[in-house]
């Protein structure tokens, strides 16, 4: 039965990857829920949570607020939030609750733009798709609302979108900087992972923008088009440790690599080739040649056939209990949660 | 940016409970889903939330149906062996809004069942928000998913949406819980001991109390079969020891004919020795607690000898309520600095107490935004409950949140000898 989880945990839904690119900005974030979606955001998809300060906060709705859709006292207690926290911005991300009644979030964002005199995002998620949509959503509003002025080109510099702990399995950014260092670049800021508002605002200072997974490609879309950037997708940066465990690998005869695209495809550069299969977006721009995109359980153990080596998360394995080959564990955070 | 809110107990008794201020209400406020509360804010959570708690009845499995975002953090319940249980069917964005799904669990029900090499000896429907809101009639669903595979079929809710209402999903998932019993032949001398979703200390002397006036217990915790489990409803009478347990009680009194006794978790040893003397009353018996009475009393004063008055810092994800145990220490004579809790009407009673005895002590909410911003400002040696040690990384704690409850005199020993230990450790 399709949608039917028999073997698989539930992956990181969209509001997660909406805190996840807003985290580290410095804004008061609400997750527009009654407590259920912020527990399980801060304490599962989120491994800054327990590091890394955040004005993370859940608008504790109540059913007679769902029922009667009492936007004033959301936008009543983001004002007393602002009022006490003093952020720079507020976002309200969306959960199944606002959806099921059909919040009206540009609405919300007019409001409480005018009771807290700050700027206001609303990344309208709705806990039923995956965390790359919310990523999507959420860096695109970030760009649109906050990269307004063309900067002058700063030379040697890059910034790097989709550098979340979901995608890559890094909560702090050095390794990601490494390597694009390692690439000739004097400065590299990863958008949202040890970096601030400051960032997108002057997104258009840098000499280059990496994308690191799918979820970044739209607002590199919109900052190639707004600002004429240079934008190019780049495979997302594994530990080291982890790059040398691949290499000595002995050849296998067909090789699945199962994360977020562009991490297989770092894999499978490492590899010297592979199939590539992902639960999350599949951007066809940097797709070989039968990759593929994995529906559900039941597509996932269809496709998986005939391969004799998977490199993927471990938990993923339980869905396949037919499986005879090698599997080699590539963790991927939105999948169990567990990290590099 | 303003400092993490407080109010003194002394500040908060003389506003009364009918004007509590704002920031301690979570219904007026953001929530701030600290590290500290996390087990606690979110009923689908670590610990017993309403997922765990539902397949307390052995050889169950679940079926959570609901956007992927509800069932998320069930990866954690898999480190503790959980994951061969539960079940997903994941509601689109269609299905929220139209309820269409509900004609598929029933199919769902049926393939979770014919996929398992055993017969579950029930599933629960664990439903979410979603379904709150768009009223879903789940005990219709469980009947239809019964008559498709034969396996009894019951509802779990997990409403967060619902949680200060009369049923919050704590109380409703505990009255599933025992769904399943069936009336039958009461036999006299055995009673249920209903409260949490595991059991008390195999050391606590309520066991031997009752055992000495001719009473078994039973618990729910403690029953490794389906059969085990069914002879609950055999007890004559319930004994409620936890008050979210006591609109469970209450559906068995209707169904099964089970009367039911509430006591509570004290830490105030004259009120343990009252409510013994009560229950006594209540079973037309006399326990004779005095050896209890003297342990307890005397471990509190070797703690009192060994480090004097000692200042501590108390938290609300403790198995405890806050406020009495403040209480409860202030009398023995130590000073309670700072209270991290819930404040409500049943333990307001406390407060007003505590404004007397320690009118300085601070009470903070866990759940208020400006707790971002919270810096000591108070003397404390030690901390109690897993959110007062998040506050404190630098001083002693004792969590006192284990899944094993403690109760009565032995709940006073065990935390006088825990928070000695830890002081003690911090002496050295």
């Amino acid at each position: 039965m399709k949608k039917l989880l028999k073997f698989i945990s539930p992956l990181a839904p969209d509001d997660s990857g909406a805190c996840s690119v807003l985290y580290e900005l410095g804004g008061i974030t609400v997750i527009c829920d009654a407590g259920g979606c912020a527990g399980n955001v801060c304490g599962f998809d989120e491994p800054r949570w327990f590091t890394k300060k955040s004005a993370l906060l859940s608008a504790g709705l109540r059913d007679m607020d769902a029922i009667l859709g009492r936007d004033d006292r959301l936008v009543a207690k983001l004002a007393r939030a602002q009022e006490q926290l003093g952020r720079a911005f507020t976002a309200v991300v969306g959960t199944p609750v606002p959806a099921v009644i059909a919040t009206d979030y540009k609405a919300i964002e007019r409001m409480a733009e005018k009771k807290t005199g700050v700027p206001c995002i609303c990344v309208p998620c709705d806990g039923t798709k995956l965390y790359d949509k919310g990523e999507e959503d959420a860096y695109l509003a970030l760009f649109r609302r906050f990269a307004q002025d063309k900067l002058p080109t700063e030379k040697g510099t890059a910034a790097v979108i989709g550098a979340t702990p979901l995608n890559t399995g890094f909560a702090k950014a050095d390794r990601i900087t490494e390597v694009i260092k390692a690439e000739g670049f004097d400065e590299v800021k990863c958008i949202g992972l040890d970096s601030g508002l400051d960032e997108i605002k002057n997104i258009s200072r840098f000499e280059k923008v990496f994308v690191t997974a799918p979820s970044g490609m739209k607002a590199g879309a919109y900052l190639k088009e707004k600002f004429s950037l240079d934008v190019t997708a780049h495979g997302c940066p594994i530990p080291k440790g982890y790059e040398d465990k691949l290499k000595a690998l002995a050849p296998a005869e067909k090789t699945l690599i199962i994360h977020q695209q562009f991490t297989a495809n770092t894999v499978r550069e490492i590899i010297g080739g592979g199939v590539c299969g992902t639960f999350f977006k599949l951007d066809e721009s940097a797709a070989q040649a039968g990759d593929f995109h994995i529906a559900d359980e039941e597509d996932f153990a269809q496709k998986a056939q005939g391969f004799d080596r998977i490199i993927g998360d471990i938990s993923l394995k339980r869905a396949l209990p037919d499986f005879g080959g090698e599997w080699i564990d590539l963790p991927h955070f939105a999948v169990s949660g567990k990290m590099f | 940016m303003v400092e993490a809110y407080y109010i003194t107990a002394a500040e908060l008794a003389e506003k009364g409970f009918e004007n509590i201020p704002d920031e301690l209400m979570s219904s007026k406020h953001m929530i701030y889903s600290s590290p500290a509360t996390l087990d606690f804010n979110s009923p689908g959570a670590k610990g017993f939330g309403v997922k765990r708690a539902g397949l307390a009845i052995p050889g169950s499995v679940m079926l959570l149906v609901a956007p992927g975002c509800c069932g998320r953090n069930t990866a954690l319940l898999n480190e503790l062996g959980y994951n061969e249980r539960f079940f997903y069917l994941l509601l689109d964005d269609t299905d929220i809004v139209t309820g269409r799904h509900l004609t598929k669990i029933p199919k769902a029900c049926k393939e979770v069942c014919d996929s398992l090499d055993y017969t579950p000896t029930a599933v629960m429907i664990c439903i979410t928000c979603v379904d709150a809101l768009l009223g879903t009639d789940m005990e219709r669903v469980c009947r239809k998913c019964e008559n498709e595979t034969g396996v009894p079929t019951l509802p779990a809710y997990m409403y967060a949406l619902t949680r200060e209402k009369r049923l919050p999903p704590m109380a409703g998932i505990r009255k599933s819980v025992y769904g399943l019993l069936k009336p039958q032949k009461r036999r006299g001398g055995r009673c249920n001991i209903l409260g949490y979703f595991s059991h008390l200390h195999d050391s606590c002397e309520l066991y031997g109390l009752l055992k000495s006036v001719g009473v078994s217990t039973q618990e729910l915790s403690r029953c490794d079969t389906i059969e085990r489990y069914h002879e609950l409803s055999s007890a004559n009478f319930n004994l409620v020891i936890n008050p979210e347990a006591r609109y469970a009680a209450q559906d068995m009194e209707k169904r099964l004919g089970i009367p039911f006794i509430e006591i509570n978790r004290f830490y105030r040893i004259d009120k343990i020795r009252n409510q013994y003397r009560l229950l006594g009353q209540a079973l037309g018996v006399q326990f004779e607690d005095g050896k209890f009475y003297d342990a307890a009393k005397k471990s509190v004063e070797e703690l009192t000898a060994k480090h004097g008055a000692v200042r501590y810092a108390v938290g609300e994800c403790v198995n405890a309520d806050s406020f009495e145990l403040a209480l409860a220490l202030t009398e023995y004579g130590h000073k309670v600095s700072e209270i991290y809790g819930t404040v409500g009407e049943r333990n307001f009673f406390y407060i007003k107490k505590l404004a007397e005895l320690s009118p300085d002590t601070r009470i903070f909410t866990n759940l208020s935004p400006t707790m971002l911003n919270y810096e000591r400002k108070t003397e404390i040696d030690v901390t109690i409950g897993v959110d007062a040690g998040y506050y404190h990384p630098d001083l002693p704690n004792v969590p006192f949140n284990d899944e094993e409850q403690p109760f009565g005199y032995e709940g006073v020993s065990l935390l006088a000898e825990q928070l000695s230990k830890a002081l003690e450790k911090e002496d050295k």
